[in-house]
């Protein structure tokens, strides 16, 4: 009889062994190409976005500087002696608009860098002298030095990127200090223009701006009354089987097809404005949804039961514990995913096309209704130009649209710490 | 917390809402802005008219300008009248008689054509180059990945017709994403693929097949792609005499010291050649008017005037490559501009 308590003897392991320690040695071989595996998995991706980084800072840097050419005005010989009262009072505008500006603009720098000069400025020169005029009408009575934006040739040239041609006058330029390089104030505060040294961001930034504000308007409540609804109140049976499979489904469509809904419905069915901020949101908040309901469900799942039946147990009612309880829970969860499909709503421009705002539009949107563009939109479009000058400008654009997007990043965390810390 | 978030949601409503002196006014009622839609290759003359248009006098509203290609413009054009619908369509193209009788089913009755001007695709050689004559079948078969259907085997101008240089293939030209690579298929290449009866017919049965075998361009190194920039084309054709390159003709136009053009099928690319449509690689570009809108939305009449005076050789327009038409093509248009003359339709295929 043998004890049953008694272990057979066994020989210890013999670790001297070369069998043992071929084996040992494989085990760790394993085991460093597994975190080398892991380690060019991350750095993989960090290469990636450092390039993208590099050569996006490094084009686009220069998108937001912009080279400057001095000229002198000799206002009183050149507006054939305008006085300053003219252009103050109600008649200003009037008094204003009858000065060839154009002209004047143009004959001042023929004067100054001789007759192949027309075309160094930009065609917005004679409107920026305009401004200048109105904000200081005594300017009219004296001679000016002004710093005027060049014409996008002369610009990529100063910047380093230009023809031969004009890169040569550049340097002459350059060489007579007739030529400056200063912040693009410009690009933040125009839209689009045909050429790209009087570009601007700012019509399709307020585009997107106005978009994404109807879209979290549209689809934050709805996705979160719906997960509310799917979670907390429906009977789990057939319909709603299917209705959260279709949801799952929608959140899958490709983009464009919400593009095609958008424009029957939208457009076609309720007549409203075509390219408008008001369509581009509510598609896009047709394509948000899903990912919010599914988040929120998700998010209220996580919810332990014990919140909701201690809730109940004290006299709490249905509603109470929803508002009281589960969804401040549940909210950073939901903040998330909102997050993420809002993200996805900025950076698309598949839906945005069937409904018009893929398009040319060259002042900002005054409203909800007006035609805009948005930020991605407005990179392809530039992306699509033969014009050099707009490489650079793309770029720019690319790095409002990335700040942008960390933007909002940091307004959703923000938001998610507090609410998470209240509870 | 729901309070919060509306609050904040409110905030944000009032930041967007405030006002831009550029910004053009409300959408309420009748449209004040006029609406574009069509060809990607009038795109740009079509925004550099807009900005124009608007720069004349700063009370106009911008037009808006949309790039959805001439099909997608002509159908969007002809869905009726009202402010829904575009006021103006770009076509790279003649409108087809379909599309007319579309218009006329919907009710756009009165529509005016103007052809604005001339795209033009010139294949050139640096001017130290052998002097190439080549017909649309002979550059087809040299850079065609198919061409008739069968893999291309040619290496030398001499394997396509023994009359030609005995110099390996080489062409400089556009990427795919370029319209002018797409023009250079559709009027070059298709008609050299057209040359060939089988292929012909291949177009009615099986039109996919037939604009695979006529339009893709050979992959293996005899098409070098150079990106969208025509200037590096030109450059690098006048550094290697043996080599053929794609470009809008404005190009040759402006450094004919150091390229020249390739004859096909006999016609030289020029000025007159491409302006009276000789030379293959050439086409009219249009813009239709919805002579219905005319009173309706402002500036219409204005607009079109300016595109049609823009449209002069050496204007900002031919700067951005239009090909002016040749002067009895614009009398045509000047008139058609000013008085708002409809087609009938009666010519159109």
């Amino acid at each position: 009889m043998t004890d049953p308590n008694v272990q057979p003897a066994r020989a210890p392991t013999d670790w001297s062994n070369p069998a043992r320690q071929r084996l040992i040695k494989q085990r760790y071989a394993a085991e460093r190409r597994f975190r080398l595996a892991g380690f060019f998995a991350v750095a993989l991706s960090v290469l990636a976005l450092a390039v993208l980084l590099v050569t996006m800072v490094g084009n686009g840097l220069n998108g937001f500087r912009q080279t400057e050419l001095s000229v002198t005005f000799d206002l009183p010989t050149l507006t054939s002696g305008a006085s300053a009262d003219s252009l103050r009072g109600a008649s200003a505008d009037a008094a204003i608009r009858s000065m060839d500006l154009q002209g004047i603009v143009g004959l001042a720098v023929e004067q100054e860098y001789g007759s192949d000069s027309r075309d160094y400025l930009t065609a917005n020169a004679p409107f920026l002298l305009r401004d200048m005029l109105q904000d200081d009408p005594d300017m009219i009575a004296r001679k000016a030095k002004i710093w005027l934006p060049v014409a996008s040739p002369i610009d990529i040239a100063y910047k380093g990127r230009g023809t031969a041609e004009a890169e040569k006058i550049a340097a002459t330029l350059k060489a007579n200090e007739k030529l400056r390089s200063s912040f693009n104030w410009n690009f933040l505060s125009a839209s689009d223009a045909t050429d790209p040294a009087d570009v601007g961001i700012w019509g399709a930034l307020k585009g997107s701006l106005l978009t994404l504000i109807i879209t979290l308007a549209i689809a934050f409540p709805v996705g979160v009354f719906a997960a509310i609804y799917l979670e907390e109140y429906a009977p789990k049976n057939k319909l709603t089987d299917l209705i959260e499979v279709s949801i799952n489904n929608l959140a899958a469509v490709p983009s464009i097809i919400f593009g095609l809904l958008g424009l029957v419905v939208f457009l076609t069915w309720f007549q409203m404005p075509r390219s408008s901020s008001l369509v581009g949101g509510l598609t896009l908040a047709l394509m948000t949804m899903p990912v919010i309901v599914i988040a929120g469900r998700n998010a209220i799942k996580a919810v332990p039961p014990s919140i909701r039946e201690a809730a109940l147990g004290i006299g709490a009612s249905p509603i109470q514990v929803v508002f009281h309880h589960v969804l401040p829970l549940a909210l950073p969860g939901i903040l998330t995913g909102t997050i993420i499909g809002m993200a996805r709503a900025l950076g698309e421009t598949a839906p945005l096309l069937m409904i018009g705002m893929v398009a040319f539009i060259s002042s900002p949107p005054g409203g909800f209704t007006d035609a805009a563009t948005a930020l991605p939109v407005q990179i392809y479009l530039w992306s699509d130009e033969v014009n050099r000058g707009f490489v650079e400008k793309t770029s720019a654009a690319i790095i409002i649209l990335l700040i942008f997007l960390l933007g909002m990043n940091a307004l959703a965390i923000y938001l998610r710490n507090k609410f998470e810390t209240r509870w | 917390m729901v309070k919060k978030i509306s609050v904040l949601a409110f905030g944000s409503l009032a930041l967007a809402a405030c006002n831009d002196p550029a910004a053009s006014g409300g959408a309420g009622g009748a449209r004040q802005e006029i609406r574009i839609m069509g060809s990607s290759t009038v795109f740009p003359f079509a925004k550099a008219v807009a900005e124009a248009f608007q720069k004349g006098d700063s009370n106009r509203k911008n037009p808006i300008v949309e790039s959805t290609g001439t099909g997608g413009g002509i159908e969007a054009f002809c869905a009726g009248i009202g402010s829904q619908t575009p006021d103006i369509a770009n076509a790279s193209r003649r409108i087809k008689k379909s599309e007319f009788e579309t218009c006329k089913k919907n009710g756009v009755t009165e529509i005016v054509e103007i052809q604005i001007g001339i795209d033009g695709i010139a294949l050139g050689e640096s001017i130290k180059g052998p002097g190439f004559k080549l017909t649309n079948a002979e550059v087809y078969k040299a850079l065609a990945a198919n061409p008739f259907g069968k893999p291309n085997l040619t290496k030398k101008w001499s394997d396509v017709n023994p009359a030609l240089p005995n110099i390996p293939i080489a062409v400089f030209g556009p990427p795919k994403t370029s319209g002018t690579r797409d023009a250079f298929a559709e009027l070059i290449l298709e008609a050299g693929c057209k040359t060939d009866a089988a292929t012909k017919a291949l177009k009615e049965t099986n039109e996919d097949k037939y604009k695979a075998v006529c339009h893709d361009i050979r992959t293996d190194g005899a098409y070098k792609e150079q990106g969208e920039n025509d200037n590096l084309i030109v450059q690098k054709l006048s550094a290697n005499p043996n080599m053929l390159g794609v470009f809008g003709y404005s190009y040759m136009e402006e450094n004919s010291t150091t390229v020249r053009g390739v004859a096909l099928e006999n016609v030289a690319p020029n000025y007159g050649a491409i302006a009276t449509g000789r030379y293959p690689g050439a086409r009219p570009l249009f813009i239709y008017v919805k002579k219905q809108h005319v009173d309706k939305v402002p500036g219409i009449k204005e607009y079109v005037a300016e595109f049609v005076s823009a449209g002069t050789k050496g204007s900002y327009l031919t700067k951005l490559g239009l090909i002016a038409a040749p002067d009895d093509v614009r009398k045509k248009a000047f008139d058609a501009a000013a008085n708002m003359t409809i087609i009938d339709g009666a010519d159109l295929k």
